[in-house]
């Protein structure tokens, strides 16, 4: 069920007038876990299997690490949670992509191969690379000794199938999220303003501006590169930029919100992104609760930046090659993966480099110097995203040549650049100013409320009459 | 705009906190009723053609009612039979043509139910097969044309289709109810108008769309119900065939059956006449050789169908066959619909076979 559909605006409703009518918490939880269920059993309830499978491995692990007398035996049970959860997620994910690496293998030396039917036929489940995630972390935490691990299967069963977060994260703690089961969550009209404030601002992110570019310039300029100018691929690819920004996005203000109309809190995810003015600070912004899953769970596991230099960087792009394979299972992502490891690296040789070289601060200090940054930054992003969009390196090439102004003309390619297109992309730009820059008064949050209700209003207008009618799926749905 | 703004942000009072939801909603309601207050323009940029035909139709009394589906609103010119001779002996002054595209006989029903302001002298109900098959369920009837009665009629009389007719009949009541989303799709096009008037090139397509939208809107409420579609009026189905192109199915006629739930509305047009003493003429609309040859099993179907209608309730029957009107592929646009020329040649031969009825039933 896909939050920007009918079905959703008459689920959400239901689930939160019985949520809310029940007298109990035990009562609150159940329904809620059941509607959780009934929310992932909508998409395929043939799966409803892998999520019970997950969580009651994942809780049954963390039970017995914690009663587990020997560190051995800690580790048996941590290493069993970790190979159903990763096994299960390399089935569907990975299955499909290692059998095509094998046929081309095989191709390469000579012999002829074909995918196995079964192969072909595994569908990816709904939210597995973000609920097998959360029951990662939470057995790992229990491990450590940094939580205890937790007696009621349902409320660890609710951690994990709570529904605004499951398919499409953000991946949530169970340090976050366990503790507000203790009691009751009661509701706040302080939650419910700012929950009816994201769910507006996400629907217009994702129906309004996301979908609309996509279906009406990013995939048509993709489709055929060839037909258009150099000028109109640099647009696609900031309009690219904005669209999966604003389709993400959207998803997690969502998902924030529809969290806080039950009385939760659940992270954020995006910290105004194309604000970064380094790829470090990028990360530190983007999808924010799987990098800080990557660097708690797998980087700081392998040794984090404590076990040499050389060692600190090779860590650094297994973690982001691993972030590029979470994202997909193919080439592009893997590459995405380690250009994205490779620039950390170098980010993090220029950082040593200034650190203590009171001249470089000072010119790293200087907003020259600052906005160059922010624009090479955004350049270095923009040419990852062009791997992941782009099916071959001759396309991923085209987009490239034409961000770095060296796109030759083509006779008879069309010059597109619709000036809608250039407002979408203000509107994000304007977004990042208003709240990112964190200037006083500018916050919208600390407007006056008739402004707020006006800005609202709009976006509400704006998604009635001039939003798709039919939303186009989450793009990090497929992840 | 992001979750970012929320959490960052001063205590707000509890006023402040109230004073958000009420301004949000009163803008809302704002809007809503500006919207309202303009429907007019909006209705010509988008129009709801069931409910304007409605509308129209209800203006005055009218003596002829055509009732049927695409091919009617495309094939029959009730300028035709202005003069003709009614049963009663009286000439049509008043005739209307009250096609409905994409509509079924159930449809049809509702649309003589609640568009004849008082009832007609004569219904002349220029079917096809299509109206008759029970696998096609239509929501614009639930959207434009029912009432709390009908549904209720219909889910007692079709348990099979209730659940897909109530949803469409509770989404329009609730879509009506909110006035920015029923016009939505007017104000866009109003909005896509006055766009590429004040800056030209940024939305031609849609421009376009929107002024053809207000002049069907206009012909719609010209007087007489007439008003074919622009694309149909020059097209010719020979010199589509002739330039290579075929049409692979008619999806109207896929899986045909009747299962009486559609028929059940034909017999209720027949009851409503014998009420109030209305004639009905069953017209057998002319289709191309084409589509009879695709679809050979329903064809035979709908006139055995038709047959046992007649013997039934002794209504009468005119075969429009194109081979009786004079028709070929020259006179079609399509598979079913006709061109302007072959609608001129139907309405002309529906007035003769008319007339000759009328003269008729007044030597009996």
């Amino acid at each position: 069920m896909n939050f920007a559909t009918k079905a959703f605006m008459i689920f959400l409703p239901c689930v939160l007038l019985i949520y809310h009518s029940l007298p109990t918490r035990r009562l609150k939880f159940t329904f809620l876990l059941l509607a959780s269920w009934g929310f992932y059993a909508s998409w395929n309830p043939w799966y409803l299997w892998v999520i019970l499978f997950t969580t009651t491995v994942d809780y049954t692990a963390g039970r017995l690490i914690a009663v587990a007398r020997t560190p051995a035996g800690k580790r048996g049970w941590l290493v069993a949670s970790l190979l159903a959860n990763l096994g299960l997620l390399a089935y569907f994910k990975y299955t499909l992509f290692a059998v095509q690496n094998g046929i081309w293998l095989a191709e390469m030396l000579g012999y002829s191969a074909t995918a196995p039917d079964w192969a072909l036929r595994i569908i990816l489940p709904l939210g597995i690379s973000f609920h097998t995630f959360q029951g990662i972390s939470y057995t790992i935490d229990v491990y450590r000794g940094k939580l205890p691990a937790v007696r009621s299967y349902r409320d660890f069963a609710l951690f994990v199938a709570f529904f605004p977060q499951l398919v499409a994260g953000p991946i949530v703690r169970a340090s976050e999220f366990l503790p507000q089961l203790v009691q009751p969550p009661r509701v706040s009209a302080a939650q419910v303003q700012a929950g009816l404030q994201l769910c507006i601002y996400g629907l217009f992110k994702k129906v309004f501006i996301a979908d609309r570019l996509g279906q009406d310039f990013v995939d048509v300029v993709f489709a055929d590169p060839a037909g258009f100018a150099p000028a109109t691929h640099a647009l696609a690819m900031l309009a690219y930029m904005a669209q999966i920004y604003c389709d993400f996005s959207g998803y997690s203000d969502l998902a924030v919100g529809c969290a806080k109309f039950f009385g939760f809190e659940i992270p954020r995810n995006f910290n105004f992104p194309y604000l970064a003015t380094s790829i470090t600070d990028f990360w530190r912004r983007w999808h924010i609760t799987l990098s800080s899953w990557l660097r708690d769970y797998l980087y700081i596991s392998l040794g984090g930046n404590r076990t040499g230099t050389l060692r600190t960087y090779a860590n650094l792009v297994v973690t982001m090659t691993a972030c590029g394979l979470w994202h997909g299972a193919s080439w592009g992502y893997v590459l995405w993966g380690v250009y994205n490891g490779l620039l950390l690296s170098a980010h993090r040789v220029w950082d040593r480099f200034a650190q203590g070289r009171a001249w470089v601060e000072a010119v790293r200090a200087h907003p020259l110097y600052r906005g160059l940054a922010w624009a090479a930054t955004m350049w270095l992003v923009a040419t990852g995203l062009v791997l992941v969009r782009t099916q071959d390196l001759a396309t991923a090439w085209v987009f490239e040549s034409a961000l770095l102004g060296l796109g030759p003309a083509t006779p008879g390619a069309a010059v597109w650049l619709p000036v809608w297109v250039w407002a979408m992309v203000g509107l994000v730009a304007v977004e990042h100013g208003l709240g990112g820059t964190h200037q006083p008064g500018w916050a919208l949050q600390t407007w006056p409320s008739v402004v707020r209700a006006a800005v609202c209003g709009a976006a509400v207008v704006l998604l009635v009459v001039l939003g798709p009618w039919v939303s186009r799926p989450f793009i990090y749905f497929q992840f | 705009m992001t979750e970012a703004g929320c959490d960052g942000s001063r205590p707000a009072s509890r006023s402040n906190l109230y004073g958000f939801v009420a301004w949000l909603l009163l803008g809302l309601l704002g809007v809503d009723a500006l919207v309202w207050a303009t429907r007019e323009c909006w209705r010509q940029h988008s129009p709801d053609d069931y409910r304007e035909r409605l509308h129209s139709c209800r203006q005055r009394p009218r003596d002829l009612i055509c009732l049927g589906g695409s091919p009617v609103s495309e094939g029959i010119d009730p300028l035709w039979l202005v003069g003709v001779t009614l049963p009663d002996g009286s000439r049509c002054v008043s005739p209307f043509n009250l096609g409905l595209p994409g509509g079924t006989t159930s449809e049809f029903w509702h649309a003589l139910r609640h568009g004849a302001s008082s009832p007609p002298k004569l219904i002349v109900y220029g079917i096809t097969a299509s109206d008759l098959n029970d696998r096609r369920q239509e929501p614009h009837g639930a959207y434009s044309l029912m009432d709390w009665d009908d549904l209720a009629s219909w889910v007692w009389a079709r348990p099979e289709s209730a659940e897909y007719i109530t949803r469409h009949f509770v989404a329009a009541r609730l879509g009506q109810a909110w006035q920015l989303f029923r016009y939505r799709d007017g104000i866009r096009m109003a909005l896509a108008e006055w766009a590429e008037r004040a800056c030209p090139g940024c939305c031609p397509a849609a421009a376009e769309q929107s002024r053809l939208n207000r002049d069907y809107a206009a012909r719609l409420r010209r007087g007489d119900g007439f008003a074919p579609n622009a694309g149909f009026r020059h097209r010719r189905y020979d010199q589509f065939k002739a330039a290579g192109g075929v049409v692979t199915n008619f999806g109207f006629l896929d899986g045909y059956r009747l299962t009486g739930g559609h028929s059940g509305y034909l017999h209720r047009i027949l009851d409503y006449a014998q009420q109030h003493d209305t004639a009905v003429v069953l017209l057998d609309m002319p289709v191309t050789e084409d589509l009879e040859r695709r679809y050979p099993q329903a064809f035979e179907q709908y006139r055995s169908l038709l047959a046992a209608l007649v013997q039934q309730r002794g209504v009468t029957l005119l075969c429009g066959h194109r081979d009786a009107v004079g028709l070929g592929d020259a006179h079609f646009a399509d598979l079913i619909h006709l061109n302007q020329d072959g609608a001129d040649r139907l309405s002309a031969w529906l007035r003769d076979q008319l007339q000759a009825l009328g003269q008729r039933s007044q030597t009996r």
